[in-house]
């Protein structure tokens, strides 16, 4: 395969993700442009009177939870830093990664709302406390559970990134030369591993902080009303069955669209200019920090608890249709909403099927890019991937569907594979970017030296030591196609369904243990996908 | 393509109302086209797309298209959706680009059914043609041929009947409060555990029109279009309540819940008194289903609730228009009808005047009390007409969104 790689040309190499990703991404967002150039639309939206408070709640829970979610991940990270209980943690991080975003809002929320779990523990009267835990007016609680929901994301791709096979190498003897300078531990980690560590995950938490500031299900879970976040006031035009509400809606989303890309583009640049200034802190020291152990292990167990309450308490909840406050156990069992979800086993087939195959094909794109291009041009890909995922699904799926109305096809298995793809290759490149482009090619020097044919070389040297980010990379895009609802729900128009379409249709009536069943449901293609990709990707060498 | 269908289909509903014209022969001829339409109905397949949030009504469905299978050798695919607007959007998206449909009916009212009919998207008028019409109570149900205020033109078949009702738990609240002053003193009495969804959500609006309907001066002013300015005056006494309100409500009137279903979750699980709903038996439903106590009530407001109708129409470009009629007719059925309204089954109240109905098919609706039915059902306030609603929505939104 190397060896037809290198012969390719880079435009050759670029050709299919320009034909299967970049033009139909392209093409729907440009199918988007006369309704936005309607003057009505932006007429509407400045008289909206929660615009610009809605704006400010989306970009605060938004970046509060990124900056949580990765304080989080640095201190579990740091503390349990080469402790046994890395493995561990890894199967935990992919079991709330798995977890669908709306299914632990509605179990968190049972966790922490006036009739949920705490108060019938701690409270118990005849009438719930008057607590302001879920919906308050600030998004704390959807804030609070974005940072949980997003640290197993985080975990994920930074192990995955401090997996590298040809990184290990390096940093250890890296951590001996500082452990040997007199570093604690704690140092160590601060001032080896973090800043390699970082770049890595640049990318990682700009997806973060997009997806924390574009979410809807878990704002209409968790999120307040008055104002709601913006990306819920936009979710409601574009829903609307008229045609200028629809053009407001998507005139709001040129807007958080823009503020969200100036902010990350001014974040970005403002780093760029600081972290060097930094440098100085770096080779300060003998340092005798230790690892934040303790509050690693306190952290990550609290976060480990509140998702796996939140599983139990789906469970719970899918076979409990009433339980009423202050009981501590359900009153009745049913297993009706099993029951319903069982009955038809086609669209979890095509849902497997969707998803290992858009995986796979995503996988073959990305590394055909990354392996024909010059690193300067990821720019434009990742910016492109980033804008994806910063879009509001209904409205991308908009403009999709009017183009593949256009090309017939609607309706039909390649339509469906394409609409699936289109959010699947932009996380994985995103993913894949940092680790792959910072892979040290020393190594396939050293392979080519030895005079390895180049195929061999590429596929036994630098995929096998890159063998945990291109898993976790798939097995990502996996879990991504598990989740499409609303552009898959529109191109299929109604000739295939989905399981996310039957899970999103079906709770539609808020059918509460409808909706823990098909979440639980939905979490567990993508958990064995990220197991087998961390057990795959295990390091041989250790 | 589209257009030469639809004359056709035109020029046999002129030939139609031209052989009801001459005597006797008229009734004979109509009952021969429609045996054609029912004829070239065999062997199509009709995608009906229809909301699906309840397995109830997803049930019935599949019911519906057994018989149909059965009987007229008609395929019916239920294309689940979320939200009915994403089927508008398809259609209108599909007419645009000049495509055939991939949908042949539409379970439809209000704001869609506006839309729609304002863009020409649906196929008619065909439903006073139906055979089972004649069945249809238009008299005693004039929301049966008005949607929102809306002329269905027979654009669309009326399906089943809805009406703003209030449920709580009776163990909790012996008396419920029968008007909006009586909410608002239930309110007073038991602050924090009375709410309703926030607007845009359709529930919410509900819920807002009916506290206009019953603090306006005068409430013939509700059908007629209105303009802002009349909106002001007519709507100050609502607005007047609502400020009133507001300060007694959960959280305050600060947060309002996200939807109906929602509200309904937070009513069984304790936290609120009073839920609402558009399905006068949805809360018997839900207590046959286990999701609210056996000791739940239901009731209309003492001076009548919003109500309206909900309906099934054809796309301008379906495939397959006369199975679509077909299965509308079907669905018109006392038979389908008395089975939809069965409590067990989905409790969707029929559209038919029973007067209409011979004894037999009378007998099919067998409606004996269950928990948590209305027992003293209150007469219909037709929805208001629809320039109220963008009027309502802005004005709330101004006051309390921010």
């Amino acid at each position: 395969m190397a060896r037809t790689l290198r012969r390719l040309t880079p435009a050759q190499g670029a050709l299919p993700i320009l034909v299967l990703w970049v033009l139909p991404l392209a093409a729907s967002m440009l199918m988007l442009l006369p309704a936005i150039a309607e003057p009505d639309a932006w007429r509407q939206l400045q008289s909206h009177p929660q615009l610009w408070s809605a704006l400010v709640l989306s970009l605060a829970t938004g970046g509060g939870a990124s900056v949580l979610a990765l304080l989080m991940s640095v201190l579990v990270l740091a503390g349990l830093d080469r402790s046994r209980a890395l493995p561990q943690l890894q199967a935990l991080a992919a079991a709330g990664l798995a977890l669908p975003h709306l299914a632990f809002a509605i179990g968190f929320g049972f966790l922490i709302m006036p009739t949920g779990l705490i108060a019938r523990l701690i409270e118990g009267g005849a009438t719930p406390p008057p607590w302001v835990t879920v919906q308050d007016s600030w998004g704390l609680s959807l804030m609070l559970a974005l940072a949980l929901k997003e640290l197993p994301f985080l975990l994920i791709a930074a192990l995955a990134a401090l997996a590298r096979g040809d990184g290990t190498g390096h940093l250890t003897q890296e951590r001996r030369v500082a452990a040997s300078l007199g570093h604690g531990a704690g140092s160590v980690w601060l001032r080896v591993v973090l800043p390699q560590l970082l770049p890595s995950l640049r990318w990682p938490l700009v997806i973060v902080f997009v997806y924390g500031a574009t979410v809807v299900d878990m704002a209409l879970v968790l999120g307040p009303t008055q104002p709601p976040t913006l990306a819920v006031v936009i979710w409601h035009a574009l829903n609307h069955a008229d045609a200028a509400v629809n053009g407001m809606g998507l005139a709001m989303t040129l807007l958080l669209t823009s503020v969200l890309a100036a902010l990350v583009a001014t974040t970005l640049l403002l780093l760029q200019v600081t972290l060097p200034r930094l440098r100085h802190w770096l080779c300060a020291g003998p340092s005798l920090l230790a690892a934040p152990r303790g509050m690693a292990v306190v952290t990550g167990t609290m976060a480990g608890l509140l998702m796996l309450a939140a599983i139990l308490l789906l469970a719970l909840l899918s076979v409990t249709p009433r339980w009423p406050y202050p009981a501590l156990m359900p009153p009745a069992v049913t297993f009706a909403a099993w029951t319903t979800l069982g009955s038809s086993a086609a669209p979890l087939w095509l849902s497997l099927l969707l998803a290992a195959t858009t995986a796979l094909a995503a996988l073959g794109l990305a590394l055909l890019w990354f392996e024909t291009q010059p690193e300067g041009r990821d720019r434009w890909l990742i910016g492109l991937a980033l804008a994806t995922l910063a879009l509001p699904q209904l409205a991308v799926a908009g403009g999709q569907y009017r183009l593949f109305l256009g090309l017939g096809l609607t309706g039909t298995l390649p339509g469906l594979f394409l609409a699936h793809l289109t959010p699947v290759a932009a996380y994985v490149l995103i993913i894949l970017q940092g680790p792959y482009r910072a892979f040290d090619s020393r190594y396939m020097m050293v392979a080519r030296s030895l005079s390895v044919p180049a195929s061999t070389a590429w596929l036994r040297v630098k995929l096998s030591l890159l063998r945990a980010p291109v898993l976790t990379a798939a097995a990502i895009g996996f879990a991504v196609s598990m989740a499409q609802f609303v552009p898959a729900q529109l191109v299929a128009a109604g000739r295939y369904s989905t399981l996310p379409m039957e899970a999103v249709t079906l709770s539609a009536g808020g059918n509460r243990p409808l909706t823990a069943a098909f979440a639980l449901c939905l979490a567990a293609p993508p958990l064995a996908a990220f197991l087998a990709a961390s057990l795959l990707g295990r390091p041989r060498w250790r | 393509m589209e257009t030469t269908g639809m004359t056709f289909t035109l020029t046999r509903r002129g030939l139609i109302q031209l052989l009801a014209a001459t005597p006797l022969a008229g009734r004979a001829r109509a009952g021969e086209v429609w045996d054609g339409i029912v004829a070239e109905a065999r062997g199509q397949t009709v995608y009906f797309n229809a909301w699906a949030g309840s397995p109830q009504i997803n049930a019935y469905i599949a019911w519906v298209g057994e018989a149909l299978q059965r009987r007229h050798d008609i395929r019916l695919e239920h294309v689940k959706l979320a939200d009915t607007a994403e089927a508008v959007r398809r259609v209108r998206d599909e007419v645009t680009a000049g495509r055939a449909g991939s949908a042949d009916l539409l379970w439809i009212n209000g704001e869609n059914f506006r839309v729609m009919k304002a863009e020409k998207l649906l196929f008619g008028p065909f439903a006073e043609d139906l055979p089972n019409f004649a069945l249809v109570d238009i008299a005693g149900k004039p929301t049966t041929r008005i949607d929102f205020a809306e002329a269905t033109a027979g654009l669309e078949s009326p399906w089943g009947m809805a009406q703003l009702t209030f449920f709580a738990d009776g163990a909790k609240l012996p008396t419920p409060p029968l008007s909006m002053p009586e909410l608002l003193e239930l309110a007073r009495s038991a602050p924090g555990r009375i709410t309703y969804p926030a607007p845009p959500d359709f529930h919410g609006t509900t819920f807002i029109k009916q506290a206009l309907a019953e603090t306006m001066a005068d409430r013939a002013l509700l059908p007629v279009q209105i303009d802002r300015q009349a909106f002001t005056e007519a709507a100050k006494p609502l607005f007047e309540f609502l400020d009133a309100l507001h300060p007694e409500l959960w959280r305050h009137g600060k947060q309002f819940p996200q939807t109906q279903a929602q509200m309904t979750q937070m009513l069984a699980d304790g936290e609120l008194l009073v839920g609402l709903t558009f399905n006068p038996n949805e809360p018997a439903n839900l207590v046959a289903t286990g999701t609210l106590p056996s000791s739940t009530i239901a009731w209309q407001n003492r001076g009548g609730t919003i109500g309206n109708t909900h309906f099934v129409a054809i796309p301008v470009n379906s495939t397959a228009r006369q199975a679509a009629q077909v299965t509308a007719n079907f669905l018109l059925s006392p038979e389908a009808q008395a089975r939809k309204a069965d409590l067990a089954i989905w409790g969707d109240p029929t559209v038919l005047d029973m007067a209409k109905l011979t004894p037999e098919d009378r007998a099919l609706f067998t409606s004996a009390a269950a928990p948590g039915s209305v027992t003293q059902p209150a007469p219909a306030i037709p929805e208001p007409h629809g320039s109220w609603v963008p009027l309502i929505e802005a004005a709330w939104l101004e006051r309390y969104g921010a």
